[in-house]
């Protein structure tokens, strides 16, 4: 029994007639609540150091935070007055708004198609790196790769679009000049294009700090595991799919929740490259909160798009938590 | 060692040039610091296109002015990213500018916020700094050249928020050169523009560029003048002496509003639905991407893939000063609608869809002094003053005139003559409304984006109308609940314009 049981059972049998009991288990009590009080008074200089990281955190992220619930509920225009609205303003948005069914299934196609460009693509050339028999050129690679994060988000999206761009981009000039069976149209313009042409932003999805993660990960696999595939048979893709992905199945882990997480929260990449159009087909939930919020001066309805978006990252937090296996749990099965 | 040489300060006289005005060193003696938003064409500091030369007009009144209030300084400051957002958000926190240069229209958004000052009082009281005898000298408003598009800038509660400096207007450059070459001249009415655009195109040029926002903006509104425009005297219900003849027909919120309620601008207008078709028949000769996000349509232009280019006055320097411009331009207006063109048009003249460029708008910051009472605020008095003093002649030439791109809103200060094309424009009737920026922000924002895909056959006219039916629905109930309108006085009018009403076919619900 752990000892955060105790006291019910204590206090079950204070009730009885045994008086001892009663005193024996107030005794206790002082004696605990003294022994963490001196614990606290003996580490007080380490907890004063951690009350203006606490204090700053609650004052932009835990106070904003709450207060954007209680907004939530009003009808609030910046510089306005707030109206209490109960449910409104969530009633309004799931069932009567009509962006919200485009904007979320935009959302979701989105994320998908960013997880499971993070689950293969830096995973296998992370495994390409790794398995280079050269230390040398595995650094070189790793910093080759690494490279790219140093461009702004905003910077990359403009190139980007130039290279899509209609009339002129690098994409139509070279079609037209190479005579490709490609043919040359508004990419971001055209409805059935726009969101393909947003998801293949950042293509061939090689770059950034996703191949360093995958390749921390191999490289914490213990080589006698290596070893002992090997003497099992499992070689070349065997070896990669049987003992490799599930050992960094915790990396996968991390990168999939941080990208379901960017996914849900992005919109500056749609902002820069469509700004939700042509019409609605490319908006995303996290733009519409934007423009709700700082165009149209609904911030209480902002603020109602931004608690089900947390809900929705919440939830699926919860869910990546409790039915992605890490690789700590894989091995802690086959012990 | 690095990060030590990335933050050593450059020597002097290597650092760029600092854009606005430097930040409050100010003497002693200096209680006032007007922070003024002057607009980005005139922030000290800028360089313009095609320019080497930064602009110093406004810095340099602004120096005058303090001369004369040596308790007063200027300081001029740009605005980070969108005006509005900023703006929304630095007023409500009472940290704006005195004075901001913003789209009137978006004053009246918020005109019941009481964050705008109305200067009716101050446009009927002389300027002190116009000279005796001079327009000016009994009231202000006498010194305003174009003082019927200035009145366009009246709100719907019937106060003037804001000083117009200069005028804009837009009009279409075209390629000359090409046009002399494919035989082509500029056209005088729709049917042989849509003709010309036919013609460029089958030379593998894209006819016409513009962007998305202006489509919404001017395209609808100048095609919404053009149909409805037989109806002007039966659909304005709120006739206002003050706007006079030039804004005779003008519809604020209120009238669309009570027009809406009666099937106006729904599915059930055959008027609202020509509008689109029109704009619908025009778009295989715009440019394949209407969205200019991280593009230049004037670069088309000038590099000649795009014949014609629909803008604005601000858009002559670039073409003026361009030492590479292998063509050379012209500019016409957008030619009216005939009646062969569609059964509602009646070929009248295009309107004016321009007007006030740069719009000065006096902030609450200005009486932070005496907040309950602007009156008594010594601080209000400079701002009112350094305005009056901007506009003299001498000083509007010297803001204005510093570059080609605006015409000075001021008697006796000529524009460049390379903009008095703008200036013939600028004389015809305004336009019936302004669907974007006037009626409601998300309105805006539903129609650019739902024009954007319509036009790019993302969805058909059927039911693009219903889109916009749903958020015109959306859009009434909230301006009448944000402004408290009372719509219903306007029954009155609308019955006894029934006989009126009989005279028009085509009117949504028989005319009831």
């Amino acid at each position: 029994m752990t000892e955060s049981s105790t006291p019910l059972s204590d206090t079950t049998d204070a009730t009885g007639p045994g008086g001892p009991v009663l005193a024996y288990t107030t005794l206790r009590e002082t004696a605990r609540s003294r022994s963490l009080i001196d614990h606290i008074a003996a580490s007080a200089s380490l907890y004063a150091m951690l009350i203006p990281t606490f204090l700053l955190l609650a004052l932009f992220c835990l106070v904003p935070f709450v207060i954007a619930i209680w907004r939530s509920f009003q009808e609030y225009e910046v510089g306005g007055t707030a109206k209490f609205v109960g449910l409104a303003n969530y009633r309004e948005y799931l069932f009567h708004d009509y962006t919200f069914l485009q904007s979320f299934g935009n959302m979701i196609f989105l994320t998908l198609f960013a997880v499971i460009c993070v689950m293969i693509v830096p995973l296998i050339v992370a495994k390409l790196i790794f398995s280079l028999t050269s230390e040398r050129a595995s650094y070189i690679y790793r910093i080759l790769f690494l490279i790219p994060i140093i461009v702004p988000n905003v910077a990359i999206f403009l190139i980007w679009r130039g290279v899509i761009y209609g009339d002129d981009g690098l994409l139509n000039l070279v079609s037209r000049a190479l005579h490709l069976p490609l043919p040359a149209h508004g990419w971001f313009s055209t409805p059935s294009t726009v969101l393909w042409a947003i998801a293949f932003i950042g293509f061939p999805f090689a770059g950034g700090i996703n191949i360093l993660i995958y390749y921390a990960g191999l490289t914490s696999i213990p080589d006698s595991v290596h070893e002992a595939a090997e003497l099992d048979g499992a070689i070349g893709l065997r070896k990669f799919f049987t003992i490799d992905v599930p050992m960094v199945m915790s990396q996968i882990k991390l990168l999939v929740m941080l990208t379901i997480i960017g996914g849900v929260q992005a919109f500056e990449g749609v902002y820069i490259l469509t700004g939700g159009g042509p019409g609605f087909r490319s908006l995303v939930p996290g733009l519409w909160m934007y423009d709700n919020a700082f165009k149209f001066q609904r911030m209480g309805y902002a603020c109602a798009i931004g608690v089900i978006l947390f809900l929705l990252i919440l939830a699926l937090t919860i869910f990546n938590m409790r039915y992605f296996r890490s690789a700590e749990q894989l091995q802690g099965q086959t012990r | 060692m690095l990060g030590l040489w990335a933050l050593w300060p450059p020597p002097e006289g290597k650092s760029q040039a600092r854009l606005g005005s430097a930040p409050s060193t100010q003497p002693a003696n200096v209680k006032y610091v007007i922070k003024f938003n002057p607009g980005p064409l005139y922030l000290p500091g800028v360089v313009p296109e095609n320019s080497d030369k930064p602009i110093e007009g406004i810095a340099k009144v602004g120096k005058a002015f303090e001369a004369l209030y040596p308790d007063t300084k200027i300081e001029f400051i740009g605005v980070p990213g969108d005006v509005r957002e900023w703006l929304v958000t630095s007023l409500s926190s009472g940290e704006a500018p005195d004075v901001v240069q913003i789209n009137v229209e978006d004053v009246w958004q918020d005109i019941q916020k009481h964050w705008y000052l109305p200067l009716d009082k101050y446009y009927d009281s002389p300027n002190p700094f116009a000279k005796p005898g001079a327009p000016g000298s009994v009231k202000w408003w006498d010194m305003f050249k174009y003082p019927i598009p200035t009145r366009g800038t009246m709100a719907p509660d019937g106060h003037m928020y804001c000083i117009t400096l200069d005028m804009i207007e837009t009009g279409i450059f075209y390629n000359k050169t090409l046009f002399k070459k494919l035989g082509l001249h500029e056209p005088k009415n729709w049917s042989e523009f849509i003709q010309i655009q036919k013609v460029i195109k089958e030379h593998g040029i894209t006819p016409t560029v513009i962007d998305r926002q202006s489509l919404a903006d001017w395209g609808v509104d100048l095609t919404f003048y053009q149909i409805y425009e037989p109806l002007r005297d039966l659909m304005d219900l709120n006739y206002d002496p003050k706007r006079g003849e030039y804004m005779h027909g003008y519809l604020d919120w209120d009238e669309l509003i009570f027009l809406h309620d009666k099937g106006f601008f729904t599915p059930a207008d055959p008027r609202w639905q020509e509008v689109w078709r029109i704009l619908k028949e025009w778009r295989p000769y715009l440019s394949q991407d209407l969205n200019p996000i991280g593009t230049d349509f004037m670069q088309q232009f000038v590099t000649q893939k795009a014949a014609m280019l629909w803008g604005h006055s601000m858009m002559v320097s670039r073409l003026v000063n361009d030492p590479n411009l292998g063509f050379e331009w012209g500019l016409f207006y957008l030619p009216p609608i005939t009646k062969e063109y569609s059964r509602f048009a009646t070929g009248v003249d295009q309107c004016v869809i321009g007007g006030s460029a740069m719009q000065y708008t006096v902030t609450n910051h200005a009486w932070s002094d005496s907040p309950n009472d602007p009156d008594k605020s010594e601080r209000l008095k400079r701002v009112i003053a350094f305005l009056q003093f901007l506009t003299t002649p001498e000083n509007c030439d010297k803001v204005v005139n510093e570059q080609i791109a605006l015409l000075p809103n001021i008697k006796g200060v000529e524009p460049h003559k390379e903009l008095m094309k703008f200036d013939e424009i600028l004389q015809r009737h305004y336009a019936m409304t302004k669907w974007f920026f006037t009626f409601d922000n998300q309105w805006d924002e539903v129609l650019m984006r739902e024009l954007e895909l319509f036009l790019n056959d993302g969805i058909d006219r059927e039911d693009f109308v219903r889109v916009l039916e749903k958020d015109l629905e959306r859009t009434t109930k909230r301006i009448t609940e944000r402004k408290d309108l009372d719509i219903d006085r306007f029954q009155k009018v609308w019955d006894e314009r029934a006989k009126m009403r009989k005279q028009f076919s085509g009117l949504p619900n028989d005319g009831k």
